[in-house]
């Protein structure tokens, strides 16, 4: 990925982000969701983890999301660790 | 053919028994709309009942008003497309009065704002109370459409209220309207189901008693979601044990809609839930279109069933014919599909895309061969709905699919590949356009050892226009680039190529001939070329644009010093575009414009200056836009005559901003005309600076492109030796006027001669060589005179008045010299006189006070000059107030008086 985007990384947001949505949804929802894996956290919320290429891409999820009716509590770039 | 408008979209949809009746929802909808507020916005996410809702409304006003008008709207991804947009727009308005709306259908052009303004004045018009609803707003992106609500929103007429109902809050100015009062809002918190309003649901969904504390339970972990609570109910019927439902519902942190989809289809006959799943894929449902993706037939039964059972099924028709799942629904099912069964998903959306083929529904067809990835399908179904997307000028819905083809399909189909130069061409992008028609024709040239064409275009009537359309595309690269070489190359190639009966394809390559042919100075050839384009595209069908060559023609006409002609074919051109109707073809706004310039050399300045009144009366729509500069140049020429030198300036200035470069040749370079006025007003640094920026110089080779700009030279260097006589300015300026003058006469150029000559005759004048300087002011009147020119001499101003009272002393042409110092001695007064009233009237009131002493209404004058009746008023009191009057026919009466009208 990294190769196909010499883009210093941040920028268009591409990256990896942590969306949290009220209720549980299980793993089955993988594939509507883009491949993010989703985990069931023990306050009834849910965490889907996953790369997004950029900011266009971020919407169309959260569109996602929005279309579904759950409740969009947070979402978060992951920083990994600077090489 | 244009492409089908579907009735589905327009589909009111009718309020079903079982739903819960929301009064105190209704109530509020209701008083929002007799209050007068301009929008009702309703926004909430999927699921909360925002339809419904609506539809519980418009019934409820309908019920209270009979005489209440509804247009429905259900938009969808496709309606990103202004011009379809607008189409369903007005199909939707049309619904509530079948007269709206027949003008901005018919108006041409890409700009929304000329249609949506014919089409408020129509709703201002109408003698009904409209309700129009935009249903699933989340979905336009488009910002020009977006822009366009906006200014419907502006312009709003009274007797017309919108409803929007969003997903999320549209970008529309929210804030402005909720403070200004104008907005009638519900949000999710007013939709949700009260603990009472869930009761009574569950109670009409599910023949069950459930206790108190179960409906609050159900609510609580729904939180009133009305999807949710379907969903329970669903989850509910037929079950044994209920309250082990419940429990195990309410007691689960698992998402609603998760929870409770899965445990309604688990539910579902395994028949009815392969349905479900496959038919998924699609937007809209039919029984002949389920039997077709499912392979099974009893679809219609199928979906009639699913509707008995509130299986999230909604109506789009009265005929049960049309359906779609609730959007929540089908996001849930398509999620399924794409989990248990994701090697049929292209499989499903193929099935779709052939049926929606043979039932010659080309958007569906494309946009499922797009979701199943099958790009040779797509190509295929694209290249065959070209003709009919172009007549229904929704090109961008074919831009965007071509955006979606990987380039190597696009490179098999030369129909396609011609198409994506052509917009290209249109967005300017020269570049790009080369290499497309270039795979294009070597697509066409390869054969097979059968010689059979190895390309995947279908064969027909676009195929066959195909290299005609190569040439005459490369023809306009070459024009955009100022190569009038190549240009001939090109268009003769596409002349030798058409076939008789392609009128446009001829047109096209005339065009560019005679373009090449102006930018030469081969004016004559440049005529004989438009006049071939002008009967072309009339034979094609194509008026507007053949009266618009009138302006081509006439631009060649003048220099070669034939006014009357040009003067003639102005007329008759616009005989023409009255014959035409309501609306104006879109150039009559820009022939009113070059009569007007006509009319002004002549010394016809009152009238020169009501065509460029009735020019801006018709407004920006029936103009084209390569011309919308011009009106400022005329206007500014008029000013200068009338001797208003700075406001000629700041309508040049106006005018450099409009001018669009590429279409024409610049023969008359605006920059030019500013030069001229500051030599005029003695600014002569400035003219010096724009000379050395031009890099013009006495010495340059001479060519008819710049030869406006060589005269500006010639006239600065006379003005230069006026301003100190030392300078020996003057003899380049000599030498340059006797280079031009031969250039001209070379190529026939009457009308630049003249000027030439005028100006040999002042440089004479200037060295106090006057005897000397009659000569070339005898022939220039010569040649003058029949043709009626007045201002190349009165433009001159006093230096030529001396001059010309030496010419009527010598007894030339004494008429003719009588008329133009007459003509003279009036420009140093105030400009043109318009009746003893110490504030006189603008043209513009000039033009509304003649339509006040006809018999039209005032909406009626307001819909001829293109305005709203407000600004009518406005003219009218200001023409009230100048005039002295009251009333309309104390109005007319006074202006009869006064001469005016």
């Amino acid at each position: 990925m990294s190769e196909r985007h010499p883009m210093p990384r941040g920028h268009d947001g591409q990256g990896r982000y942590e969306i949290r949505l009220q209720g549980q949804l299980d793993d089955s929802w993988s594939d509507w969701f883009e491949g993010f894996t989703l985990a069931n956290e023990s306050d009834g919320t849910t965490t889907l983890t996953g790369p997004v290429i950029d900011q266009a891409a971020l919407h169309g999820l959260l569109r996602r999301v929005g279309n579904l009716g759950v409740t969009l509590i947070s979402v978060n770039v992951l920083r990994s660790r600077q090489p | 053919m244009a492409m089908p408008v579907l009735a589905t979209k327009l589909f009111i949809p009718v309020l079903r028994p079982r739903a819960v009746p929301r009064p105190r929802l209704v109530e509020r909808l209701r008083e929002g709309l007799h209050s007068g507020r301009k929008l009702t916005l309703i926004s909430a996410p999927a699921g909360f009942g925002k339809t419904t809702l609506l539809s519980e409304w418009i019934a409820d006003a309908r019920r209270r008003d009979p005489q209440v008008r509804v247009g429905w709207l259900s938009l969808d991804e496709g309606d990103n497309d202004p011009s379809r947009f607008l189409t369903y727009l007005v199909s939707a308005l049309q619904r509530a009065d079948p007269a709206l709306g027949l003008e901005a259908l018919a108006l041409p052009g890409t700009s929304f704002d000329p249609a949506l303004t014919t089409l408020i004045n129509d709703v201002a018009q109408s003698s009904s109370a409209i309700i129009l609803v935009l249903d699933d707003f989340q979905l336009i992106e488009d910002e020009s459409i977006r822009d366009a609500v906006v200014f419907l929103l502006d312009h709003l007429p009274s007797n017309l209220h919108l409803a929007i109902a969003s997903r999320s809050d549209p970008l529309l100015p929210v804030a402005r309207l909720r403070a200004g009062g104008e907005l009638t809002e519900l949000r999710a918190a007013d939709l949700r189901f009260t603990p009472d309003e869930a009761a009574v649901f569950l109670g009409k969904m599910v023949d069950l008693d459930l206790s108190a504390a179960d409906v609050a339970a159900l609510d609580a972990r729904t939180e009133g979601w009305i999807a949710g609570l379907q969903l329970a109910a669903l989850s509910m019927r037929d079950r044994s044990d209920v309250s082990g439902f419940i429990e195990g519902f309410t007691g689960s942190n698992r998402f609603v809609l998760d929870y409770l989809a899965e445990e309604v289809l688990q539910r579902q006959p395994d028949e009815v839930r392969e349905f479900l799943l496959h038919t998924s894929v699609l937007n809209r449902l039919s029984g002949p279109l389920c039997d077709a993706v499912t392979g099974q037939a009893g679809s219609s039964e199928m979906l009639e069933s699913l509707e008995r059972d509130n299986l999230f099924v909604v109506p789009l028709d009265d005929r049960r014919r049309w359906y779609r799942y609730h959007h929540l629904f089908a996001d849930v099912l398509r999620a399924r599909l794409l989990r248990d069964r994701p090697d049929r998903v292209s499989e499903l959306h193929v099935l779709a895309s052939e049926w929606y083929e043979r039932n010659d529904l080309p958007e569906d067809a494309v946009t499922h061969a797009l979701a199943a990835a099958d790009f040779g399908r797509a190509a295929r179904v694209i290249e065959a709905a070209i003709p009919v997307v172009r007549k229904s000028r929704q090109d961008a819905t074919l831009l965007r699919w071509l955006t979606l083809l990987p380039d190597e399909v696009i490179d098999r189909r030369p129909v396609l590949g011609v198409y994506c130069a052509w917009s290209s061409l249109v967005a300017g992008d020269v570049e790009a356009v080369e290499p497309r028609l270039r795979v294009a024709e070597r697509a066409l040239a390869t054969t097979a050892d059968d010689g059979t064409p190895t390309h995947d275009s279908a064969a027909g009537e676009e195929l066959r226009m195909l290299p005609v359309m190569i040439a005459v595309y490369r023809a306009a690269v070459a024009q955009a680039r100022g190569n009038v070489a190549e240009i001939r190359v090109h268009a003769e190639r596409a002349l030798e190529l058409v076939e008789p009966a392609d009128h446009l394809g001829r047109g096209a390559a005339a065009g560019f001939l005679g373009l090449a042919a102006w930018a030469t100075g081969d004016l004559e050839g440049g005529v004989r070329a438009f006049r071939e384009v002008r009967t072309s595209l009339l034979l094609a069908g194509n008026v507007a644009d053949a009266l618009g060559t009138t302006i081509v023609l006439a631009d060649m006409l003048i220099p070669l010093g034939r006014l009357r002609e040009a003067q003639r074919s102005y007329e008759q051109a616009l005989l023409q575009a009255a014959e035409q109707g309501e609306p104006p073809p879109q150039s009559t706004a820009d022939l009113h414009v070059g009569l007007s310039e006509l009319l002004r050399e002549r010394g016809e300045l009152a009238a020169a200056a009501e065509h460029l009144a009735t020019s801006e009366a018709l407004g920006e729509h029936a103009s084209l836009h390569e011309n919308r500069h011009r009106w400022f140049v005329a206007m500014a020429s008029l000013r200068e005559a009338e001797g208003q030198l700075d406001a000629a300036l700041e309508l040049l200035t106006t005018a450099v901003g409009l001018h669009r470069r590429g279409f024409f040749p610049e023969v008359r370079p605006i920059s030019a005309m500013k030069a001229r006025i500051w030599i005029a007003h003695g600014r002569l640094a400035d003219a010096e600076a724009w000379v050395s920026g031009r890099g013009l110089s006495a010495a340059d080779d001479l060519s008819y492109l710049r030869e406006f700009e060589h005269i500006t030279l010639a006239r600065l260097l006379i003005a230069q030796h006026r301003a100190d006589p030392r300078d020996r300015a003057i003899e380049a300026a000599a030498g340059l006027l006797d280079r031009l003058l031969a250039a001209a006469e070379a190529g026939g150029r009457t009308g630049s001669a003249i000027e030439i000559l005028v100006l040999r005759a002042l440089a004479l004048g200037a060295q106090g060589r006057t005897a000397l300087a009659l000569q070339p002011l005898q022939r220039a009147l010569a040649l003058a005179e029949p043709e009626g020119y007045l201002r190349i001499f009165a433009d001159e101003g006093e230096p030529l008045t001396a001059l010309l009272g030496a010419t009527a002393d010598a007894g030339i042409l004494p008429d003719y010299v009588r008329r133009l110092r007459q003509a003279m001695r009036q420009t140093t007064g105030d400009g043109v006189s318009l009746g003893g009233i110490p504030d006189p009237l603008s043209e513009r009131e000039l033009h509304v006070l003649r339509l006040l002493a006809t018999e039209l209404s005032g909406p009626q004058i307001a819909r001829e000059l293109y305005v709203s009746l407000n600004t009518l008023r406005t003219h009218t009191r200001h023409i009230f107030g100048k005039l002295d009057v009251n009333s309309r026919p104390a109005a007319v009466g006074r202006a009869t008086e006064l001469g005016l009208i």
